[in-house]
């Protein structure tokens, strides 16, 4: 029952957190910063305005992917197959880069690129994670995961490869040139507008819950700690945004790769012969 | 039933056309932790198809012209055009040469003036706000382009006034 009310409020809750996130960032700059309901206001006058469609397929795959990442959080909530909920992830981002393709935007097609190559990024750290997490209580299920003690320590290094993901999945500085707001002017989503648009921007506040939901899985089952985890990283995550300028799609390649998943895999083989 | 939403997140797209900078830096100074404009909600987007308020620099070059109509039409209703400066509003100190439009208002329905060379940013803030009480009032209904020139002849409303330029040799071939 209680599932079943948090899976319905998850894109609510993203949406507070990133209007929270928002003042959070504003009062790090010594600004004001909008309202906390900012994101719903934004939401209802997107509702509003005038919806251009590029071609039907487009505006499907903007809504599917929308979808799909609703039901990746839904399956983390409800404790379902780690391995799963990743692989889920990487189709639900897919389909954003094949709406990406599908117009002729020059700017669509760029961000449809460095999407892709920020998926090659990370999504071997999220498997690394899951295989971790299997080496350590001999089951992929996040049920599992969250009845055990928090195996923070254990899995030290990947927590900082974690750590390394997380401006990736968030859209943040040092890792935002998939998205790239000035630059190539949001990337894959340039050609959505209206009410379309929305189901994008709801999908980025989807993001943030399942971020940090598997955020939390680094505490087990202690609440205590999800939180204090929750907080430092929350805050880390956005003083690192307002601090750092965004580096270039190789280099990002190049530093997850080459630090992230240089930690992965010590955490691995420490994990199964130490 | 959404109407009243339109006021608190009006997402700007900044274009220049041909502004010798001056209005930009204005415009990013209302941006910036002083003036702090994103206290309204406003976001700078840089994208046509997601923004409500048009805010334009400069007087119209030749060049910028196409650029400024097409992003024009690419904006959904209900949207307003701000004219930030004197040069956008009536062509100021560039008014009357060879290479510059005399103010965006010859091609697009412009809904707010904020004069000054540069504006002020309080005076940029006053005329957003005010463009705010214009968008809610505004339907959905689709504005278009236009031109004050009689040789109107295409249909998007982009014509170059270079083929009615005045000529060596023909006297009144400019009206």
């Amino acid at each position: 029952m209680i599932e079943i009310i948090l899976i319905l409020l998850a894109p609510f809750v993203g949406g507070l957190l990133y209007g929270f996130e928002r003042i959070v960032r504003a009062r790090m700059q010594n600004r004001q910063g909008p309202p906390l309901l900012q994101p719903f206001y934004d939401m209802f006058k997107l509702m509003d305005k005038q919806a251009l469609m590029i071609h039907p397929y487009h505006t499907l795959l903007g809504i599917l992917h929308f979808l799909t990442l609703w039901i990746v959080v839904a399956l983390v909530i409800c404790g379902a197959n780690l391995l799963y909920i990743v692989f889920l992830h990487l189709f639900s981002s897919l389909l954003l880069v094949v709406a990406g393709y599908s117009v002729r935007s020059i700017y669509s097609h760029l961000g449809a690129n460095r999407e892709l190559l920020s998926i090659v990024a990370y999504e071997p750290l999220l498997i690394a994670l899951s295989v971790a997490f299997f080496i350590l209580y001999g089951s992929f299920d996040i049920e599992v995961i969250r009845e055990n003690k928090s195996a923070l320590l254990e899995l030290f290094p990947l927590f900082l490869a974690f750590l390394l993901l997380l401006p990736i999945k968030l859209k943040k500085s040092p890792f935002d040139a998939a998205e790239a707001h000035q630059e190539i002017v949001g990337g894959v989503e340039i050609e959505y507008s209206g009410i379309f648009f929305e189901f994008l921007y709801m999908a980025k506040w989807l993001e943030y819950i399942f971020v940090y939901l598997l955020l939390f899985l680094f505490a087990g089952d202690s609440l205590l700690m999800a939180s204090i985890l929750g907080v430092i990283v929350f805050l880390g995550i956005n003083l690192v945004d307002n601090a750092t300028a965004r580096v270039r799609i190789d280099h990002l390649l190049a530093i997850v790769m080459g630090i992230g998943l240089t930690l992965a895999v010590l955490n691995l083989i420490g994990l199964s012969y130490v | 039933m959404f109407k009243k939403f339109r006021k608190k997140s009006p997402w700007i797209l900044h274009y220049n056309a041909g502004s010798c900078n001056g209005c930009d830096i204005e415009i990013l100074a209302c941006l910036s932790p002083k003036y702090d404009l994103e206290r309204f909600g406003v976001i700078n987007t840089g994208n046509p198809k997601q923004s409500d308020i048009f805010l334009v620099t400069g007087p119209v070059t030749m060049r910028s012209r196409e650029r400024l109509v097409e992003l024009y039409t690419q904006m959904p209703e209900p949207k307003v055009v701000i004219a930030v400066g004197s040069c956008t509003c009536t062509g100021g100190v560039f008014r009357d040469m060879y290479n510059v439009e005399d103010g965006i208002d010859r091609y697009i329905p412009v809904d707010v003036y904020i004069p000054g060379c540069a504006a002020s940013p309080e005076l940029i803030i006053d005329g957003v706000v005010k463009a705010l009480d214009i968008l809610e009032k505004k339907t959905k209904e689709r504005e278009k382009p236009f031109r004050l020139f009689k040789d109107f002849t295409l249909k998007d409303g982009i014509v170059s006034r270079r083929e009615s330029a005045l000529r060596i040799g023909d006297d009144d071939a400019k009206d």
